[in-house]
């Protein structure tokens, strides 16, 4: 007893959301590409097009190979795989745990993550990969601390939240006192701790985050579905068919590697993990999956937000600054909204 | 029709941490029947469904389907079976009726793949069932209770389980649209054979639709059987502590319960 028509009209719908989908996907594909060729243009000079292009096909060109492989490739490329990295991860928190607010940079992951490499780098003075496998525990530590910090008689994500943030000032203060105590060798590198930066990016250091992006991006991807399910709640997505404690398991673990690893990279950029979720959605509508477009929102913001620093104003800033600048509005009316809710 | 199959339950006993609120019962599901567990608050109605239905692990006993126990039915696998809807489902804001609804072919997809032409199909199927299909593009805030309850319902039909759980489907809801609800509930029944178990408070409601009764008290099987057998004067009193008179509801002839309270006992009727 099925109905054509009823088909039909559901089809139409279901393709209209999906056209709009893929609209602003590409759309906000197409930006990033811009901002990427916008990146390796700009600079101290402004080099032609078909210089850059004959640079990156690996010709020598005097001054313009140094500005763009050196300097403003990596950079580029750090802002791209960190971004994306970002993006992809707050999203996954924020779907899995049914809030905006649970994002990694607001309860205190990338806090933990950062802490950990403040404390490899100025304390240990180790780099490289001690760095990010030191930065992945401690995210995944902080989860785990959050976790049993805020489990009560049942769960709630409200008391979730609240002992995130409390850890993150935790972490911040542990942070501070670690740049006080061990800041003077290397006030540069301690400054990426305080915000996010690109400044200083090199090709040598990109390899373990490009890595991580390629190996855990394509498996929250592909585990899109199965976020869908989980957010409609525990005992729904179970009789459908999850099994929610796995799946959840690996989420944890794909998303806090790849902000771990993004931290360790580029410092904590503000508010990226945050705010790249809830626009993504906003632009594409829900009920489709939302990592994609995250991502690439993430990549837009800090690509977007690091040119802004680096040239609107007579001062250079990091790019954690600017994104800082529009994060911070957006926590507050969170906050307000749902203190009004009574989610809080 | 859909299949027929052996679901029962084996001297289970269940809880969360250390408090066992099911206390060992054994029970057969009535296959392609609708069967309405009835009790007093807080005796295990919902924690039973939910045990049955994997939610929660056994602490001892066994549930199974077709002779295995349901823990070692792979997950997906034992979704395109048993569906369940939740006492209080979450709704993704937002969403969209269809979209919310195409959720429950979850089980019946690959990782990657859209919806096929069957998803397609199957949607609509339910979403004529419940009645629902013109609401396909609006957003699932927009609508009244009674309208989201049919939603999650015929997002469950959607998932095309032979054997539907439902916990409370028709709380919060005004009585004409319990009354919507239940006779879609046995439509669905009726039509396609569906096993349905249910979860409700109205003791009357679930005399008048269930075929068979499961009546529990503190965690334990107090009676089970046709309505006429187990809502009986004394059976009542046992399962809710509660006086009452049992007569014979004039529309469906089914047992209806007249509840005898401490005021309004007008003794020149009843004894």
């Amino acid at each position: 007893m099925i109905n054509n028509n009823s088909v039909k009209f559901i089809m139409a719908g279901r393709r209209k959301r999906r056209r709009r989908w893929i609209l602003v996907t590409g759309l906000l594909a197409g930006l990033a590409f811009i901002l990427c060729w916008t990146m390796l243009l700009l600079g101290n000079t402004i080099y032609p097009v078909n210089e850059v292009i004959r640079v990156l096909l690996g010709e020598e060109l005097n001054g313009v190979s140094f500005a763009v492989n050196t300097i403003r490739l990596p950079r580029m490329l750090t802002g791209l795989l960190a971004g994306f990295a970002f993006g992809i991860a707050g999203n996954t928190f924020q779907t899995m745990l049914r809030n905006p607010l649970a994002s990694p940079d607001v309860i205190g992951i990338t806090a933990g993550s950062s802490a950990a490499a403040v404390f490899c780098i100025l304390i240990l003075h180790t780099s490289g990969a001690v760095v990010s496998i030191a930065s992945v525990i401690a995210g995944l530590a902080t989860v785990l601390l959050i976790y049993i910090f805020s489990r009560g008689r049942t769960f709630s994500i409200g008391r979730l939240i609240l002992v995130g943030i409390g850890i993150q000032a935790m972490l911040n203060a542990l942070i501070s006192y670690l740049l006080l105590v061990g800041a003077q060798q290397d006030i540069p590198a301690a400054l990426r701790w305080l915000s996010g930066s690109l400044n200083g990016s090199q090709m040598h250091e990109l390899p373990p985050l490009s890595v991580t992006v390629l190996i855990f991006a394509p498996i929250i991807i592909m585990l899109g579905k199965h976020l869908s399910m989980l957010e409609l709640g525990e005992q729904m997505a179970t009789s459908l068919g999850i099994n929610t404690d796995k799946t959840r398991i690996l989420l944890i673990v794909s998303a806090v590697t790849m902000i771990a690893l993004a931290t360790a990279t580029t410092g904590p950029i503000a508010f990226v993990a945050f705010l790249s979720g809830p626009i993504a959605k906003r632009l594409v509508g829900v009920g489709l999956s939302n990592a994609i477009p995250a991502g690439l929102v993430g990549v837009n913001l800090v690509l977007a937000g690091d040119l802004i620093g680096q040239f609107a104003f007579d001062v250079r800033y990091p790019v954690g600054i600017i994104t800082g600048i529009l994060g911070a509005p957006y926590l507050l009316f969170l906050l307000i909204r749902m203190n009004r809710k009574g989610d809080l | 029709m859909k299949a027929t199959h052996v679901f029962e339950a084996e001297n289970t006993v269940a809880g969360y941490d250390n408090e066992m609120i099911i206390q060992g019962v054994s029970l057969v599901i009535p296959s392609n029947k609708i069967s309405v567990i009835i009790g007093a608050n807080a005796c295990g109605k919902s924690t039973l469904l939910k045990t049955m239905a994997r939610l929660i692990k056994p602490a001892s006993g066994n549930v199974t389907l077709d002779g295995r126990p349901i823990g070692k039915i792979p997950s997906k696998q034992l979704a395109r079976v048993l569906g369940l809807l939740p006492q209080s489902p979450i709704v993704p804001e937002g969403i969209s009726v269809a979209d919310l609804v195409g959720r429950g072919r979850f089980p019946h997809q690959s990782l990657l793949r859209g919806w096929t032409q069957k998803d397609y199909e199957a949607v609509a199927e339910a979403m004529d069932l419940m009645d629902i299909t013109a609401l396909a593009n609006q957003s699932i805030d927009e609508l009244s209770g009674g309208q989201r309850q049919r939603v999650w319902i015929a997002m469950a039909l959607a998932q095309q389980t032979d054997i539907l759980f439902l916990d409370e489907p028709t709380t919060f809801l005004d009585i004409t649209y319990q009354i919507e609800i239940l006779d879609l509930l046995t439509d669905l029944n009726r039509k396609h054979g569906t096993t349905i178990v249910m979860v409700l408070h109205d003791i009357n409601l679930s005399a008048r639709y269930a075929d068979y009764i499961f009546a529990l008290q503190k965690g334990r099987l107090l009676a089970e059987g046709d309505p006429s057998k187990v809502i009986t004067s004394p059976l009542v009193k046992d399962i809710f502590g509660l006086e009452c008179t049992v007569i014979k509801d004039p529309v469906s002839g089914s047992p209806s319960v007249v509840p005898i309270g401490r005021y309004h006992v007008n003794h020149e009727i009843s004894p």
